[in-house]
């Protein structure tokens, strides 16, 4: 009794406390995802938009959503989970249809407050999304909420609550993720900052440590594995246990789901920037053009080439959805010729042979006794892209962080130990990054130098012995 | 009879000083308000800053709370006002979080406990109970209190310094290396930095407060006021001056040590190799757990320094409103003495799991036993003083009462983690949260928000409304223990301390339920402290005005005018007996259950017993 | 309303032995689970602490309903006495003095002593059990921001406390062998740390530049929580990780497909050779 009255106290307390203060503090403030600087480069009118025609933001938002209303946009190669179904039997055409037979592959739940959302994949409703007020399993009738315009087909697909994994994935991406990685996987969170290495801007698209050859995305299970092992040396951390096994898969899709945004955020821009960036707008002004003559341009590229480019962007050999749908076939995963030459003296002579050879050069930049510290790093280099040298020093990534190479010393792997591990970053290189894909090297040699590499924080030069150990205390 | 001192000759000179200083002339704006060295000024500086702070202290609470119980949710105030985490939608940052409760703890420790004992009541209390017109040095005094504003300037930088979202984070004990290698955290940069520079300030002030309290009960007590005839508010302050003056400066050496090694590269707490968001590797050759041992050296003894003064408090209130002398004078002074010196030797207990030589956690565990015996010894005699009392049910005797209930609580549960072993499960938990918040809230805010009531008359020669102080009273306690009770709970269900979000951890996932009842009730408590400062407020302007003596009193204050002039009394008071000779025949001779500190004996034949009660 | 007062004295004490006495019941108390649906602690170590805590508890207990009794009993009788009569005037007892001073420091005095033969067994390395001193160390446990990671030996090789070329390596998932003490080296890689495994009730501050041996004791197969304890910088409630106790053979096992997994080199499927 008691009990029962303290805990209707606590929630009527709850409730008052939560929807006064939540009153004041909510006013009209939600997450968003921000747009890319590269987005910000274009003349507002391509960013926004003309009249009727959707700029870059609106072309991306339409397709994707916002972090509140996620789209499940079918073209990408993404799970947005849900139950799958069909068409049973196709309406008829006559009257305003209220009513669909349905059947689904999966169970069919219905929570009260939840609404089932069904969406049209293939036929001539699609992509219409329809709303069950009542689903009865049995008959497999589902009635409708509103009446539906354009009729579907027996065997059309139809997705129940699609987009699932894209919401609990948003849920669990703001709770473990985004404090670092930022709501738009930006590498833009609060905490981002503070961090060396920067944690990983997913918008190029670019994953670093993949088992893919070097053309290739990450596989679903490149990203699962840095989501279970973390990335040692840096403040990516280990998600198992604090994930599930089928959390794990949720946060993956979602990753992907905003790695592709990133990508298709960043084609669009491609696409305008030559002809309607700020920079292109001074020199075509400079050059006699006035402002409303490119924005007129503009209009004309909005409304017909860049309608074409958008479906190439998706389909297609080099689209989107091929490149990361194609990362997680058998053939785009590195698989050596030879199983791994036996970790013996003599192969990690050869291996260290290899690791000096001018040919590969690996002391270039990982140094000669493996520190890290190799020529390379002391240069300044041209950012590829804007031409310009880096303030800094050193080797630097796709993303403008400095990168310097590992320090081979420490015995610590951020793409994983396993000899797998190492063949991978040798043979594909590390993308994004200064390093390398060395993909000519014969297999064998590539394993003679994991073996060289695998010593080298016991045994620096094979056969010199090992390092003195450095002592370290130990209590009573 | 106790010697009287024999400065006797020019402590009359200083009263004819004072009182002519009080008739002279009128001083200007800021003299009287700002740069005052008039020890009651002072201490009315210190109350209406350290009630700001308190203020400040309990929204980070609530803050901190916030997150607790709605986790990741939108964070009221800080989006619309602060313009804080717009991108994502309001969703805290952790090291924000971490932030909080380091700040709270520093706000409510260093800006609120510490100075609103010693600081606040210290002051004004000390020269009037012991019957001297001022400090004994009345510039240094002024000097400790505006000490405070640079402490407060830098903990209020320490906020925003390091990047907005990224405070002070590594918790009010700042152990290395997270507080000494600037890579280690967010809020390790220059916001630690400012955060040690605050706290040394904090130090400075509270060292210029004790030796002036000290010099001041040692030499300046009135003709008559031999050591045991002071009240023991006076017993309570001198013995936390000098805990003060021995304890502090070893925080002040660990906070420049802890300063140099991040600003000078020394390494005293940073042993060699240690790769923290790969920077490069320090240098070394230090310990950790040097900071732990010094801190604590500091800190133990501090929480004693933040209860003590509100025990001397609470027995003078207790005595005057149950109208009966303080039950066992002497074994109260004894026992806070013991309190005192058995605080510098029981540190250690901080440290059970840290590491230490384990030798070292049993003889700390007996002494933490041992300090165990003193504060009983005071919880008997309080319950003893009440006992058989004509007890006055207004709100000064309530929160009394309710100090002493929450004394109960607190030290109860501390036997708990004195025990090494169960330490090692409750240490670091929630456990350790409720129990030091019923000391130093419950007991110390309690007793402060009744002295505050007892003795506002003696500051504003106005009484405070005590029905709204009782509604105040009954709001806090009920939203205080409704806050702190169910932790002891959380503790035991193994719920980490500084956790931003502890349900990721399925052990802890059904607490979430009362951890939400937990911040409502903490939301109550916390509103609840504007009608202490609304009753404040308007009572300073609005209350019914009041004579000299309101409670009937003993205590030399009560017979200087409310309030008092420069200078403090009339006449340079003379004592004649102890401070809590309520209800005593010579009381009882003047027809009235009080007998003032300086009233002549009214009739000779009973003077040698009331003195023989009194030195008893 | 003086009543009311006294009263109110007497009502909080009363409600927060109830929530005390319903917090078992309430899922309140010491981590339980569906296996364990008392709480109980899962080691032997922590049973003797349980027992410890117990004890203390009930003399708590006892001391707490006393005095707040007393506190608001003395309130009481001065609510319902009459005003007009004078309180009781006395400057205390010299023999009540005596009493409440003796009595407390007698059991304090016994729960310190008490208590000390567990702490010995938990830190003392000249306590600890036989078995960990045959064995030795089995593995190292290395806190880092923000997770945990586990340094097993090679299998038939003795634990050393620098990284050796076999050593076996994993993250957040701790082997140890049940019905038997394990002995391990607690290291941090940066900050302090704490290991704290809640249903096992051990606590170890893991301190930079210090290797710290703690052992364990696990009767029942089974996995356990182990979470950090000190604050360890913005991911402290991050450091979450398992500690699975299994029979000998089964860590065995484990430590063999560790060691597969870990020479895995994309060719043989790891599996294959099981």
């Amino acid at each position: 009794m008691l009990v029962q009255t303290q805990r209707q106290i606590a929630t009527l307390l709850t409730a008052v406390v939560v929807t006064a203060m939540s009153g004041c503090g909510q006013s009209g403030f939600d997450s968003h995802f921000v747009s890319s600087d590269k987005t910000e480069s274009l003349i507002k009118e391509a960013q926004n938009g003309v009249g009727d025609l959707p700029g870059v933001n609106e072309l991306v938002s339409d397709r994707f959503g916002t972090p509140q209303q996620l789209n499940a946009w079918m073209k990408l190669p993404v799970d947005f989970g849900g139950v799958s179904g069909s068409v049973s039997a196709a309406p008829e055409a006559s009257i305003a249809v209220e009513e669909l037979s349905l059947k689904f592959d999966g169970e069919v739940i219905q929570v009260d407050s939840e609404p089932l959302l069904v969406q049209f994949v293939t036929g001539a409703a699609a992509p219409a999304v329809v709303e069950i007020k009542r689903w009865s399993a049995e008959k497999g009738v589902a009635s409708l909420t509103a009446a539906m315009e354009t009729l579907p087909a027996e065997g059309d697909t139809v997705i129940l609550n699609g987009g699932s994994h894209l919401k609990t994935g948003r849920q669990l991406y703001m709770r473990h993720c985004s404090h670092c990685h930022g709501t738009s996987g930006d590498a833009a969170g609060p905490t981002a900052e503070y961090l060396n290495p920067r944690p990983r801007d997913y918008r190029h698209g670019v994953f670093k440590f993949t088992s893919t050859n070097a053309q290739s995305k990450a596989a679903r299970d490149d990203i699962r594995r840095v989501l279970q092992n973390g990335v040692p040396g840096t403040y990516m951390p280990s998600f198992v246990p604090m994930l599930k096994d089928n959390e794990l898969d949720i946060v993956v899709e979602y990753v992907r789901f905003l790695a592709l945004r990133g990508e298709f955020e960043r084609r669009l821009v491609s696409e305008l920037a030559p002809d309607y960036s700020k920079d292109a707008m001074a020199n075509r002004m400079a050059s006699g053009e006035t402002r409303s003559e490119v924005v007129n341009d503009l209009k004309e590229f909005l409304a017909e080439d860049l309608q074409d480019s958008i479906e190439g962007f998706m389909d297609g050999t080099n689209g989107l959805a091929t490149v990361w749908t194609n990362a997680n076939l058998p053939e785009a995963t590195i698989t050596p010729d030879a199983a791994r030459v036996p970790n013996s003296a003599e192969s990690r002579r050869i291996g260290r042979e290899l690791y000096l050879s001018k040919a590969i050069n690996c002391a270039d930049c990982h140094g000669i006794g493996g520190k890290g510290n190799g020529p390379q790093t002391t240069i300044f280099e041209k950012n590829v892209v804007t031409e310009t040298l880096y303030p800094e020093p050193g080797l630097h990534d796709v993303w403008d962080n400095v990168n310097q190479p590992r320090n081979l010393t420490l015995g610590i792997y951020r793409g994983g130990r396993r000899p797998i591990d190492l063949f991978c970053r040798i043979q594909a290189g590390i993308k994004g990054t200064r390093m390398p894909s060395f993909k000519n090297l014969k297999h064998e040699d590539i394993w003679h130098i994991v073996n060289y590499v695998l010593s080298i924080p016991f045994e620096p030069e094979p056969g010199k012995g090992p390092t003195p150990a450095p002592a370290a205390a130990t209590t009573p | 009879m106790a010697t009287v001192s024999p400065a006797i000759e020019s402590h009359s000179d200083d009263h004819s000083h004072g009182n002519d200083h009080g008739h002279g002339h009128q001083q200007s704006f800021f003299y009287t308000y700002l740069w005052s060295t008039d020890h009651k000024m002072i201490g009315k500086q210190f109350l209406i800053t350290t009630m700001i702070m308190m203020m400040v202290g309990g929204a980070l609470a609530l803050a901190v709370r916030w997150q607790l119980a709605f986790p990741w949710q939108n964070m009221p105030v800080l989006g619309p006002v602060f313009k804080l985490f717009l991108g994502e939608g309001g969703q805290i940052s952790p090291e924000f979080y971490t932030m909080l409760f380091t700040m709270h703890a520093s706000v409510m420790i260093f800006l609120v406990i510490i100075p609103i004992l010693a600081g606040a009541f210290g002051n004004f209390l000390i020269p009037l109970q012991i019957g001297a017109d001022d400090m004994a040095f009345p510039v240094l005094n002024a000097l400790s209190y505006w000490f405070m504003w640079p402490a407060i300037a830098c903990f209020g930088t320490s906020f925003f310094v390091g990047g907005a979202t990224a405070g002070p984070a590594g918790g009010w004990t700042s152990y290395p290396l997270l507080s000494a290698l600037q890579e280690a955290a967010p809020g390790s940069g220059a916001a630690q930095t400012f955060w040690l520079m605050g706290l040394t300030l904090v130090g400075v002030s509270s060292m210029m407060g004790s030796v002036n309290y000290m010099t001041t009960i040692i030499n300046m007590r009135a003709p008559g006021m031999t050591l045991f005839r002071m009240p023991l508010t006076i017993w309570s302050m001198f013995i936390t001056a000098i805990l003060q003056a021995f304890a502090l400066p070893v925080l002040t050496a660990a906070g420049f040590m802890l300063l140099t090694d991040r600003i000078m590269g020394t390494c005293f707490f940073v042993p060699a190799g240690i790769v923290v968001n790969n920077a490069a590797p320090t240098i070394g050759g230090g310990q950790p757990l040097l900071w732990q041992h010094l801190f604590w050296f500091y800190s133990h003894p501090a929480v004693y320094i933040m209860l003590l003064p509100a025990m001397g408090m609470v027995s003078d209130m207790l005595s005057c409103m149950s109208r009966k002398p303080v039950f066992g004078y002497k074994p109260m002074v004894y026992s806070m003495a013991a309190i005192a010196g058995l605080g510098f030797i029981v540190w250690g207990h901080h440290m059970f799991t840290s590491g230490m030589n384990p030798a070292l956690g049993m003889t700390f565990m007996t002494s933490t036993m041992m300090i165990a015996l003193p504060s009983a010894i005071k919880t008997f005699n309080w319950i003893g003083t009440i006992w058989g009392g004509n007890v006055k049910f207004n709100s000064v005797m309530l929160n009394c009462s309710g100090f002493v209930a929450m004394f109960i609580v607190g030290g109860l549960s501390g036997i708990f983690m004195a025990a090494v072993p169960v330490d090692i499960y409750f240490h670091d938990t929630y456990f350790i949260v409720a129990h030091f918040h019923y000391v130093l809230f419950g007991s110390t805010l309690f007793g402060v928000f009744a002295g505050i009531t007892f003795w506002f008359p003696k500051m504003f020669g106005r009484l405070m409304n005590d029905t709204v102080a009782k509604w105040h009273f009954a709001l806090t306690f009920i939203g205080f223990n409704g806050t702190f009770f169910p932790m002891h709970l959380l503790g035991i269900s193994g719920m980490p301390r500084r956790y931003a979000d502890p349900y990721l951890h399925p052990y802890l996932e059904h607490l979430l339920p009362m951890n939400q009842f937990i911040t409502c009730s903490a939301i109550l408590m916390g509103f609840a402290q504007f009608l202490l400062l609304g009753n404040f407020l308007y009572s300073m302007y609005r209350g019914e005005k009041c004579g000299r003596n309101p409670w009937g009193a003993n205590g030399l204050e009560w017979s200087a005018p409310s309030p008092p002039g420069h200078g403090n009394f009339d006449v340079p008071p003379v004592c004649y007996r102890g401070p809590y000779e309520y209800s005593s025949p010579e009381a009882g001779a003047l027809n009235q259950d009080f007998i003032l500190q300086t009233e002549v004996p009214p009739d000779m034949s009973k003077i040698a017993t009331a003195e023989t009660a009194a030195t008893a | 309303m003086k009543k009311f007062w006294a009263l109110f004295f007497f009502f909080w004490p009363a409600v927060a032995f109830w929530s005390c006495w319903i917090a078992r019941s309430r899922g309140w108390w010491f981590p339980a689970s569906e296996d364990n649906p008392l709480g109980l602690a899962m080691s032997p170590l922590g049973q003797q602490i349980d027992g410890l805590f117990y004890l203390i508890l009930g003399i708590v207990a006892v001391v707490f309903v006393g005095t707040q009794f007393a506190l608001g009993y003395a309130l009481w009788m001065s609510a319902t006495k009459e005003d007009s009569k004078p309180a009781h005037y006395s400057h205390g007892s010299h023999s009540l003095e005596l009493i409440w001073t003796i009595v407390p420091a007698f059991v304090l005095v016994f729960i310190a002593l008490y208590q000390m033969n567990v702490w010995a067994e938990f830190r003392v390395q000249s306590y600890f059990p036989n078995e960990t001193k045959e064995d030795g160390p089995k593995l190292e446990v290395t806190a880092r921001q923000f997770e945990w990671r586990m340094r097993y030996p090679a299998p038939g090789q003795v634990l050393s406390n620098q990284p050796q070329a076999g050593d076996l390596y994993a993250v957040n998932e701790m082997h140890v062998q049940t019905g038997r003490p394990v002995k391990f080296n607690l290291r941090t890689g940066d900050v302090q740390h704490a290991f704290f495994a809640p249903q096992l009730r051990v606590k170890q501050d893991a301190v930079a530049g210090l290797i710290i041996p703690v052992w364990l004791e696990v009767p029942k197969a089974g996995k356990y929580d182990l979470v950090c304890a000190e604050l360890c910088g913005w991911g402290h409630y991050k450091m979450r990780a398992t500690i699975v106790a299994e029979p000998k053979e089964k860590v065995e096992e484990y430590l063999r497909n560790l060691e597969q997994e870990q020479n895995f080199d994309g060719v043989a499927p790891a599996a294959a050779e099981e």
